[in-house]
Order: structure tokens, then sequence, then C-alpha cells
């Protein structure tokens, strides 16, 4: 199941005030008379009844991407080992929805991921600007996304490591991720074609190269270890122009023997 | 009494075997002339088409019933457990083409667990032996695997058409063998389904000579393709009309297949819409190529566009009925250019990034729109919606034609509904979905039980209607008052009580269909319905109020529906909760497929 990552903990938030056990639902269960009602927890300034629709107003409750509400946890609805997930009945309940839901909003699987495939390119900027411009998509499965910037391409993306088993495949996405955005930097016009491939980026001979900061915090180029050795080391990326691997690199590396001309 | 399914026959009918054909051998005076008539009768009936025409004729006396089952050549089946295959092969004799629907809408939104069921198997495995003449299937929701695919290609030589929609369970191997043993094969049409990739080559599995081929359509398809089999495949099918590719055709290559048969194809799924090869620096002429396509009146693809490419499109604009541009990422600037080309638009799909100026020039451009669909680009609940009740208002302006609407928004308002239900009177399909749950008017804070009453109080001939945003009992109200034609309803986050179910279940008098989710309905208002449980095709209830004492109640007062528990915890403490209630009437009684996490009442 696409869009909520089971096992995840929730964030300390609000939503943790609301208790998991199943008793309390039980409790609720059939007569949710007013007085429970006034009792229940909601966003909401207190003694707003039910039908005035400011009270109703939703406040904007942070939301990850990585969905680490409570209500996502109802993904393991049908698993038989959990026991503490019937978040979504509160919904029906309250008067606010705090969190995520269980396929809401009803959007087949393979229309959620639109945000985050290469597909989003210039199209539209008005969506992109939102936020911090960089495309926050539920993830559609436990993907191990890093951020990724390129330099001089002031828009960061997320690439799923995940989803890659060879250094070739990353090198490939980096050059679908990119180019087009490349594309209309260097280009103040914005039409004038979609640019050049992005490639070398492993051996050096490309205008550009891709490096890595490690869980560590050293930047490295990427390339030399095994893949998964890499993927379990990696924490974001960057593709940086070759012209600038020595200085990059010297900031904050140790490894400088790794450097080519 | 329903008009649309093929079980709709009264039991005593169909128990009851038709004996005149034993008598005609004995050729009695008394036998002769109802041969003479079961002859007359074939001829005739041999014409009637429409289903609700010919569940009335087999319904005049027992010759009539027999004779439609002989000539009844296209069965539809809207609940695959509605009855069993068995059934169906003994009641109609001579089918050539079935319409098979299985799994409820809402599996698709992942409320039901995977491996709930709606098998293929037992179908197609009966059919083989029945209908060695089968032509078409037509799936919707069904799982099929690679299995029954084979066996579907093996057991009917003369198959024609394969239509799987949201259909999962098979891959590649399938459509390969399907493409390789179906010689007469004419469509087929993968749409929507989620087909594995087995790394087969499937393209090339298709016959070396000339094909029948008249309808391809793989969009759906998330795995590479062999491009060159794929060119000479459309080169040796000259009555293609219609090709929908995947994402992994680029838009040289789509350039290409143009350039082979562009003047015929009626229907273009344009695959990625961007380009694959970037070593040639003079991309090809992909305007002349659009130019070429004369004949296309419905273009969709666009899966991974390169908006600088888009205006090619532009001379198929004028002929153009059917837009689908859901799968692009357009702002308004790029879109507007194109849109102001499409006076003959019908039917136009797009994301929510056209935003309301978008749909503005949809409203001043397409008079004859029919058919509108938004998706959200960004499918959650606390975003900025690009789209509101400024589009919404444009469109019911412009566009007064319209007959069905599907319209994802953040915020919308009372007014711009009421609006639309006095200026589009031909609505028959009306889904709103507000993402933020329990949304009000963001303008005046009220419910939005006004919008949607005007809605159903206008619209008289809505046939659909899905709702969301803040809801009162009193738009149930209005929707059981009003919805006389209403058959299908889908509900979420909705209501205050159980009296608002009661007033949909003790109106509506044409409800067929009914789904609801985390609305506060519980057992009184599930009792207030059994009255017409049996004249609907099914009732999806999870996430409300109902308890596993009352729905037992309820399977037991109505033998022939079939009342599944969903996924509710058979721990003590909540034994009595329901989660899931899914129930639908069954003519030969609950299925034995269920897997464990179904529990039939």
């Amino acid at each position: 199941m696409e869009g909520c990552p089971r096992n995840r903990e929730t964030c300390p938030k609000l939503l943790d005030l609301i208790p998991q056990e199943r008793k309390w639902y039980h409790d609720e269960g059939k007569n949710n008379t007013d007085q429970e009602k006034k009792l229940e927890l909601r966003l909401a300034p207190p003694g707003g009844d039910e039908e005035d629709g400011s009270v109703m107003k939703k406040k904007n409750t942070k939301k990850e991407a990585e969905d680490k509400t409570i209500f996502n946890l109802s993904g393991n609805h049908f698993s038989p080992s959990n026991k503490t997930n019937y978040a979504p009945h509160h919904i029906s309940q309250k008067r606010t929805a705090p969190g995520p839901v269980v396929g809401w909003p009803p959007v087949r699987s393979f229309r959620k991921n639109l945000a985050s495939s290469s597909s989003s390119k210039l199209g539209n900027d008005q969506i992109n600007k939102s936020g911090d411009g960089e495309k926050q998509a539920e993830p559609k499965r436990e993907g191990m996304f890093v951020k990724i910037n390129m330099d001089s391409v002031p828009i960061g993306r997320k690439v799923d490591l995940s989803a890659y088993g060879s250094y070739e495949q990353l090198s490939f996405a980096v050059d679908k991720l990119f180019r087009g955005l490349l594309a209309a930097q260097r280009d103040a016009s914005g039409g004038e074609g979609e640019g050049k491939p992005i490639i070398g980026l492993l051996d050096g001979k490309g205008e550009f190269t891709l490096t890595y900061e490690d869980n560590e915090g050293d930047k490295m180029l990427v390339g030399d270890v095994p893949w998964q050795m890499f993927v379990s080391s990696v924490k974001r990326l960057r593709v940086i122009k070759s012209s600038e691997i020595s200085s990059a690199l010297r900031f904050g590396c140790s490894k400088e023997d790794k450097m080519r001309n | 009494m329903s008009e649309d399914d093929e079980d709709q026959s009264p039991a005593t009918d169909l128990r009851s075997r038709n004996k005149s054909r034993n008598c005609i051998s004995s050729s009695s005076s008394q036998t002769f002339p109802d041969h003479v008539l079961e002859n007359v009768l074939e001829n005739v009936l041999q014409f009637l088409d429409s289903r609700c025409d010919r569940n009335a004729a087999s319904l005049v006396c027992k010759l009539w019933w027999k004779v439609e089952g002989l000539t009844r050549s296209e069965v539809f089946i809207g609940n695959c457990y509605a009855l069993s295959p068995a059934r169906l092969t003994q009641r109609f004799k001579r089918v050539r083409s079935l319409l098979l629907k299985g799994k409820p809408r809402f599996a698709d939104f992942n409320l039901m667990p995977a491996d709930w069921g709606a098998n293929f198997a037992p179908w197609v495995s009966t059919m083989a032996k029945a209908y060695p003449w089968l032509e078409k299937v037509d799936l919707k929701r069904m799982f099929v695997t690679d299995d029954d695919l084979a066996l579907l290609a093996e057991s009917f030589p003369g198959f024609k058409e394969l239509i799987l929609v949201c259909c999962e369970g098979f891959g590649t191997s399938g459509i390969a063998v399907v493409a390789n043993k179906c010689r007469k094969l004419k469509v087929l049409d993968l749409i929507e389904s989620d087909v594995t990739d087995d790394e087969v080559d499937w393209v090339s599995c298709f016959p070396e000579d000339v094909t029948c081929l008249e309808s391809l359509a793989f969009d759906c398809v998330e795995a590479p393709i062999n491009f060159k089999a794929l060119e000479g495949l459309v080169g040796r099918s000259p009555l293609l009309r219609k090709l929908r590719l995947n994402r992994f055709v680029s838009l040289e290559e789509v350039h290409r297949l143009l350039l082979l048969g562009a003047p015929q194809l009626t229907s273009l799924g344009t695959g990625s819409f961007s380009r694959g090869d970037q070593s040639q620096q003079e991309p090809p002429d992909y305007v002349a190529a659009f130019r070429a396509c004369k004949s296309v009146v419905c273009l969709s693809g666009f899966r991974e566009l390169m908006p600088e490419y888009l205006p090619a499109i532009l001379p198929v604009c004028a002929n153009l009925t059917s837009l689908n541009f859901s799968y692009a990422n357009i702002s308004p600037d790029m879109f507007k250019p194109i849109i102001h080309n499409c006076h003959k638009l019908q039917i136009f799909w797009a994301l929510d990034s056209i935003c309301d100026e978008g749909l503005q020039a949809v409203a001043a451009t397409c008079k004859e729109l029919r058919e509108l669909r938004i998706f959200p680009f960004d499918p959650r609940e606390d975003t900025e919606g690009p789209v509101s009740e400024l589009g919404l208002q444009a469109i019911s302006e412009g566009c007064r034609k319209l007959e069905s609407l599907l319209y994802f928004c953040q915020h919308m308002t009372n007014a711009a509904l009421i609006a639309m239900s006095h200026n589009c009177p031909e609505l028959t399909v009306f889904r709103l979905c507000i993402m933020g749950r329990l949304r009000p008017d963001h303008v005046t804070g009220k419910a939005m039980d006004e919008g949607f009453g005007a809605i159903v109080k206008n619209c008289k001939k809505l046939t659909r209607l899905a709702v969301s945003g803040l809801l009162t009992d009193q738009a149930f109200r209005y929707m059981g008052e009003y919805g006389k034609l209403i058959r299908t309803l889908s509900v979420a986050f909705a209501g205050d009580s159980d009296m608002a179910l009661r007033h949909v279940l003790e109106g509506c008098p044409r409800l067929q269909k009914l789904e609801i989710r985390d609305s506060p309905f519980g057992d009184v208002a599930l009792r207030s319905g059994m009255h017409r449980y049996y004249n609907m095709r099914f009732v999806w209830m999870s996430a409300c109020r109902l308890t596993m004492g009352c729905c037992k109640d309820v399977a037991r007062a109505m033998p022939n529906l079939v009342v599944e528990v969903i996924g509710s915890d058979d721990d003590d403490v909540n034994r009595d909760y329901v989660e899931t209630l899914y129930m639908y009437r069954s003519l030969d009684g609950p299925r034995k497929d269920a897997p464990q996490f179904v529990t039939i009442l």
C-alpha cells in the first residue's frame, strides 16, 4: 500500500495527546453524547459548538511529507499483529481532523506520485513555489529519500535510492532530474530546448561531478565504494562543477586523495 | 427493481429448467406452435441490445425467458460475487461478450487489503468450456493472473477484445501470451491497471503477419518496450485507430510512429512527451507530425511532459473532442494558448496546475464540454489549492452542457455549487472532493449543505453524487428528498447522526451503490435500509459506527445478502466493532474464496 509508511514513530506532537489504546475508542463506540464530544480533544478554541463553521476550521498542523502521525499508522489496519490503530474512527467523532488518513484524498496511487516524479519540470512555478520549492510529496513506499542539490540550480530535489541498484542508474536519474532545471537556469528565455545531457558524473570527465555527504559529515566523490555501502552511508547528494572538485571536497573532507585532475 | 444486472430475474425462474426443448422431439400438435414461436422469438430477440430491455423481456414467461437466454450475446455482471460462473453458463448459452466488475471502488484507495478476491480464474475456466466462441472480455477491478490470460488465449480461438480496467495480478508475460495466441485480436486495452514488469518483450510477441489490431492501449504499463517491435507492429496494423503509449516511449519515437500511421489514428496517447535521445541536436519536426494526424480526436499521454514541446499539438487542437492532460504539470501560461484552439472539446481531464485561470480559459472556449475532471497535482490536505470556487463558477457559466464533473480542490463555497446547479441542468455526475476533511464554505463558514442541496434539487438528471466538506444531516435530507435518480452515492467524513443515512435509505428510490467511509452512522441507520438492500448492488461502510450484532441481524434477516465484515479485530475487547462492512446480494450464497480477514456473517 502506498502512501503510508508503516512502523514509523509518531512525531511528538499535539496528536500524541490523543490516547491510542483501543479502550478509549471502545468507550466512545456507541454513545457519543454531546458531553463526550465536548470533552474530546480538538484543535479549536474552546467553547465553539458543533455547527459553527468557524470552529471547524482545521488548524494547519504541520504535516511532514513522511506522514508521521498516528492517523497514518491506520495503514496497518489490516495487519494482524497491529492492535493500536483505530485512528480513523476518531475522525468521525471529532469535528476537526488533524492527521492524514488512509485513502484520502481519494486519488489512485498512480496519480499520487506526480509531484515527486521527474515530470514536474518547468511546467508550473506556482506550485513549486509553495514551501521551500522542493517537492515534498508523500513517499510511495519506505524509500530511501535523500536530498540532492545541484550547483547553480536553486531548486533541490529528492531521490529515492532504494529505486536504483547501481551508480549508473543513479547517474541517469540525476540527469533526468536536473537537465531541464539546469537548462532553465542557463537560458534566461527558457525556451531554447531542454539542455545538454548531464553525463560523466562519475568519472570526472563531464562538466559536473556527483558528490555526497556521508553519515560522518564527510564529503566524498560518488562511485568509489560498493553500491550497497554507499547507500547505507549516504546522507545527501550534491552535483558540483567538476572544476570545483578540489575546493568543494577540501571543505570539511579528509579524503583528498580521492580527487583527480 | 434494478435494470442493469442480469441476475435480477426472480429466483424461481432461474431454478426451473425450461422443459420445452425436451418436448420438441415429440411432434404433438401442442408443442408445434411453441416450437415455431420459439424460432420467431429467437429471431426477434436477437435485435434487442439493451440489457434493460432484455431483462424485461425475460420476465414475460418461461418461453421468453429461455429464448432470451439463448439470444443474449453480451452479458453484464456488475458484481462478480452476485452469482457463480456456473449460473452464468447455465442461463446464457451463447455469450460472446462478458463485462465483469469485481472489487468495490474504495479498494482503489487502499481501504481494502490485497487478496480480497474478485478472481477472474473461476470465470475464465468455466467459460473456456461453455463459450468457445467468446470474443470479448471487459474486466474492471478484477484480479487476473498470467495463467488466466494464458487460458483465455488458448480457449477462445476467435477472441477479439480484451479490456482490463483497474485490474492487477498479471504482468507482461500474460500480455505476451494474449498477443501471441489471439490471432484475431482487435482490441487490447490496458487501462489504469497494475501490470508487473516480467521483463518480457510482449510487443514482439504479436504475430508476424498483418494484424487485426484496431486499438492498443498500454499507457499504464510501467515497463520499457521494444520500440523497434512496436514500429513494426504499427506498420503491419492497417486497421489501427487507437494507440496509447506508455511513458517509456519518447517524443522522437512517437514522431516515428506518426510518420507510419498518423492519418488513420483517431486516438493517440503520446507517451512521455519528452525527448529521449539527446544526441541529435536538431529535434524532428513534431509539428508536422501532428499536422498529419488529421483524424485524431482524442489526445492523452504527456506522462513526463517537456512543456516546451507542447505547442506541437496545436495542429490537432481544433479537432479534439477529448483531451487528457491529467499527468502533466502544466501552468496556466502554457495551457492557455493550447486550449484556446479546442473549440470542439467535450471531455477534458487535467491537473489543478492549470489553476482557476486555466479553467476560465476552458470556460471561455470549450462550449461543448460534457465531462470535466480536475485532479490534484499534490493530493494532500493542507496545500494551497490552485483551483477553487472561482474555477468552478467559471466553468458553470461557460460550459452549460456539462454532464459530468470530478473536481478536487481545497476550498469551495456554497454559492458556486448553487450557481452550477442552475447553470448546468444536464449534470448527471457530480463528484466534488474538497480535500480538507470537514471543511466548510470558506467564505461564509457554513456547512456545505446548501450547495449540495441545490445540486440534488436542481440537477434533475443526477445519477451519481460524491460529497465532501463539512456536511450536516440536512445535506442528507436534501439528498433523500430530491435525489430521485441517484444510483451511486459516495460519502466520506460527513453527517452528524444516523438520521443522515436514514434520509438517504428512506429516500433516493434508485439507489444502487452506496459507499460510505468515516461517518457517524450506526446500527439504527443500517437497519433502516433493510427494505431495500436486495435491490441494491452493494453497500460499503467503513470506519462508521456499526456493531457486529447489528450486522449479524441483517445477515440473518436477509439470507440472499452476503454480509462481509472485513478486517475486524477478533480480539475480545473489540469484538463488537465493525471496521468495514461490504454487503451485496447474491444468488449463489457466500463465496468460497474469502480470505481470512473477511468474515461472512
